[in-house]
């Protein structure tokens, strides 16, 4: 007759990552050198990512593979106590594999397999931190796997295609705001596998020698966490109305459109310029399906409106030998995030990128790159959802060594 | 360790170190306050009673006492609370003991969760022994169920006074003045108005605005104020919440006889035959409720925005018939003229506290707007809080009195004003570190 106690607990739920949004543009090491432009400039078989049009136009066949640790240190200054609350994340690994072939010798048509990591990381926030009820740890990982064919038409023109397998897993976790008697509050950790598809899609143009332009397509990739484990740890008189079971949700990786230039100055000096348009609108809304839905575990609609944008990526690399190469490289990225929307997951904010980098040919057949990458992020804001309201800071940190073969 | 190695490490350390972002993080400054004797003036809000009763750990979390810790970055000195013994389940206003959450069997052998009594009394030695001597002077002022009107009355016989007065004369003002307080906060007079309400408006009464200093509100509050900043004092006072905000009077709603068929019939038929102008529908309905002025059968259905009152016995709703056959009695429920008398008295008092304050200079805290934004609902750094029973994380399980957190919410309420007011700033208190109510 009377609903004396009901448990009406907003479960607020999150998902995130650094770099506009949680795209990671981490995938050469010759382009991260060059502020991650790439699409018009073909460097070697990362190609296959940058600009599937213009891979046939890369000499012979070539492997190359590379790793960036990243190390992301981000903080949150709550102005009302005046305390400051920092991240732990471990160190994450994004990583980019490459093989492009000649199908036969001198043939105008190539293949290659393209195996990267666009979207991704962990963040993980000190124990009992401010916003330990919106987030305390989000781990996301994405591997994009693209079997590519690119085609050189002529002489000035190639085209490009693959098609994009993503495989990866998410794991979220938050307190929950209820305490039993011994000072323990509750936890919630929501962890699944994810899957969707996608393509990448390029042209390539060369009109004369020393001018490239690159234009690009990468589609919206749907990441669907089908069968994912909801388990909720609470006191045990309210364990009846957080039951764990299973939970749907998805997060789509936006389309990404790039036109890129490339113009060489000398023989010694390249430039390339990328401008990046980055389809997030379609990252509106973040949705929790419960299976077992309780008047406290209710199916959650998060609103994360963000909206479309650009990003500019220009770098120079200067030969000082033949086989020495030195580049250095800027990028200016917008972000999607809107005011009120900034969330632990994502305390995105403008940002500049400071990359460089070195190259060097081992003989013949081998190079080595390394790149390395800094950037600042600051945004202040006050959350609608959680009403978390403070400053985020991060640095990040990545320096990356890649190796490639050609033959 | 060659070179190589040592150039490795050397560049991970820098990397590492350089990556940390930094924050320049201001010290908190006292503006034109001098914190160093603060003493608090209340009822039970300040004294740290919840749950039905006052208790060690209630009173350590006291609005009054979680804004002293943060007064001590101010220059405040130590805050002396009349603790009672941390081993005690403490003592509430009948002699009751304090409620925890937990499984209770109702008429019907249906388990619950809710408030259970720690003991069938509270700890009566808790009012045996006076603490001055051992404990005080006191800092928190405090005193469950005082009025206005009771402050400087000498001799106040409260049980929670005489375990902390300092001889058998004093008054709560006098010992408060003769700590010499530089700061005080004021929070009274809801008393004043909340005892009638407590009693269904059935007993008790509210003090008149006018009247002699122990009589009127008016004079009385400014006796106090007078006191407190005799010397130059300053200080924070607090408004009055309104009734309406409370999850005492909002957690058994007015309409919660909820009827099948079958009951439909035999209430209408019953009430047919008394000739009663009102009839039952099947699914919810307004409670029967006491009411005198209604000729031969002196009761009626409450209506939309009458309260029945959080100690109803809901074993007699839910197995004897109260509220459909029987009528609720009187003291159980505020109808909409004893509200409104109610709510006019809060009003009243409000406007001479903020005139008061205005006229002192002094901060005012809006503790009405304060409960009013927790009946609202909002969230606070992801955690919601509102005013339902329990859950909402800010009332405590006497549904009147706050949890720790609903306290630390407060104190950032009266950390405000003071920065406002007095150019300080004060750091707020992350109040995501203090429960709500503790689940077993």
């Amino acid at each position: 007759m009377i609903k004396l106690y009901q448990f009406i607990i907003f479960f607020i739920s999150p998902f995130y990552i650094f770099s506009q949004g949680f795209q990671v543009n981490l995938q050469g090491q010759k382009q991260q050198g060059m502020g991650g432009a790439g699409t018009a400039y073909m460097q070697d078989a990362s190609s296959l990512f940058f600009n599937p049009g213009g891979a046939s136009f890369v000499h012979g066949n070539s492997v190359n593979a590379g790793v960036t640790p990243t190390i992301a240190r981000g903080a949150f200054l709550d102005e009302s106590t005046q305390t400051v609350s920092r991240t732990n994340s471990p160190v994450s690994t994004p990583f980019a594999a490459y093989g492009l072939f000649e199908v036969k010798d001198s043939s105008k048509l190539k293949i290659g397999l393209a195996i990267y990591t666009p979207f991704g990381s962990t963040v993980q926030w000190e124990e009992n931190w401010t916003g330990r009820f919106a987030l305390t740890r989000l781990e996301l990982r994405a591997i994009f796997f693209q079997p590519t064919i690119s085609y050189r038409i002529t002489d000035k023109i190639g085209i490009g295609a693959g098609f994009v397998y993503a495989n990866g897993r998410v794991n979220l976790q938050k307190d929950i705001p209820l305490v039993d008697g011994n000072g323990t509050y509750g936890h919630a950790e929501l962890a699944g596998k994810a899957n969707g598809y996608g393509f990448n899609a390029g042209i390539y143009f060369k009109p004369i020698e020393k001018l490239s332009i690159g234009l690009t397509y990468r589609s919206k990739v749907e990441m669907k966490v089908n069968e994912g484990d909801a388990t909720f740890n609470v006191p045990a008189s309210a364990s009846a109305n957080f039951p764990s079971g299973k939970f749907t949700s998805k997060l789509p990786l936006p389309n990404v459109t790039t036109l890129g230039l490339a113009y060489k100055i000398n023989s010694k000096l390249d430039v390339a310029l990328d401008i990046n348009y980055v389809g997030w609108k379609a990252y509106d809304t973040l949705s929790f399906d419960y299976e077992n839905n309780t008047t406290s575990l209710i199916d959650t609609k998060s609103a994360r409106r963000y909206k479309n944008t650009f990003a500019f990526r220009g770098g120079a690399q200067y030969k000082i030998t033949h086989l020495f190469a030195a580049r250095l490289g800027l990028a200016y990225g917008i972000t999607p995030v809107q005011n009120g929307y900034v969330t632990p997951e994502t305390p995105d904010a403008n940002r500049i990128n400071y990359t460089a980098g070195l190259g060097y040919e081992l003989g013949k057949h081998l190079k080595i790159d390394v790149s390395f990458l800094f950037t600042h992020l600051k945004r202040k804001d006050t959350n609608i959802e959680t009403n978390l309201s403070g400053t985020f800071k991060t640095n990040v940190c990545a320096p990356g060594i890649s190796i490639g073969y050609k033959f | 360790m060659n070179l190589y190695k040592l150039s490795i490490i050397t560049i991970i350390t820098t990397t590492l170190v350089g990556c940390n972002p930094k924050f320049d993080v201001p010290d908190p400054g006292k503006g034109n306050i001098d914190a160093s004797q603060y003493v608090a003036l209340g009822s039970s809000m300040t004294a740290g009673y919840a749950d039905g009763g006052l208790y060690f750990g209630a009173q350590q979390n006291s609005y009054a006492n979680l804004l002293a810790e943060q007064l001590k970055l101010i220059g405040g000195s130590e805050f002396k609370i009349p603790y009672v013994s941390q081993n005690s389940i403490g003592i509430g206003n009948t002699n009751n003991a304090p409620s925890v959450l937990g499984n209770r069997t109702d008429c019907q052998g249906t388990v619950s969760l809710g408030p259970v009594k720690l003991a069938i009394q509270g700890d009566a030695s808790v009012f045996s022994s006076n603490v001055y001597s051992s404990q005080g002077p006191f800092n928190n002022m405090g005193v469950p169920d005082v009025k206005v009107t009771d402050v400087d009355l000498n001799g106040y016989t409260n049980p929670f006074y005489s375990r902390m007065a300092s001889n058998g004369t004093s008054s709560i003002l006098s010992d408060a003045i003769a700590k010499n307080p530089t700061f005080f906060t004021v929070a009274l007079g809801l008393n004043d108005v909340l005892n009638y309400a407590l009693k269904g408006a059935t007993s008790e009464s509210i003090t008149p605005l006018s009247g002699p200093v122990g009589v009127g509100f008016e004079s009385s509050i400014h006796n106090v104020i007078d006191k407190l900043t005799a010397n130059g004092a300053k200080g924070v006072i607090a408004n009055i919440p309104s009734i309406k905000s409370m999850a005492y009077f909002n957690t058994i709603m007015w309409n919660s006889l909820k009827l099948d068929t079958a009951s439909v019939t035999n209430l209408n038929t019953f009430y047919t035959a008394l000739n009663a102008p009102f009839s039952f529908v099947e699914g919810n309905n307004g409670f029967v409720i006491e009411d005198q002025s209604i000729p031969f059968i002196s009761r009626r259905l409450a209506v939309d925005g009458e309260f029945i009152l959080l100690n109803v016995p809901l074993d007699s709703i839910k197995c004897h018939k109260w509220g459909s056959l029987i009528p609720i009695p009187d003291r159980y429920v505020l109808t909409l003229s004893e509200i409104n008398t109610i709510e006019t008295a809060i009003n009243n008092y409000n406007v001479i506290l903020k005139n008061i304050a205005n006229s002192k200079g002094l901060a005012l805290v809006d503790m009405n707007a304060f409960f009013t934004k927790i009946k609202t609902g909002f969230t606070y750094n992801g955690v919601a809080v509102n005013a339902a029973f329990v859950s909402g994380g800010a009332y405590s399980l006497d549904g009147l009195n706050l949890t720790a957190r609903g306290n630390a919410l407060l104190a950032n309420e009266f950390i405000k004003a003071i920065n406002n007011t007095y150019g300080s700033s004060i750091p707020e208190i992350n109040a995501t570190k203090y429960p709500g109510v503790i689940f077993p």
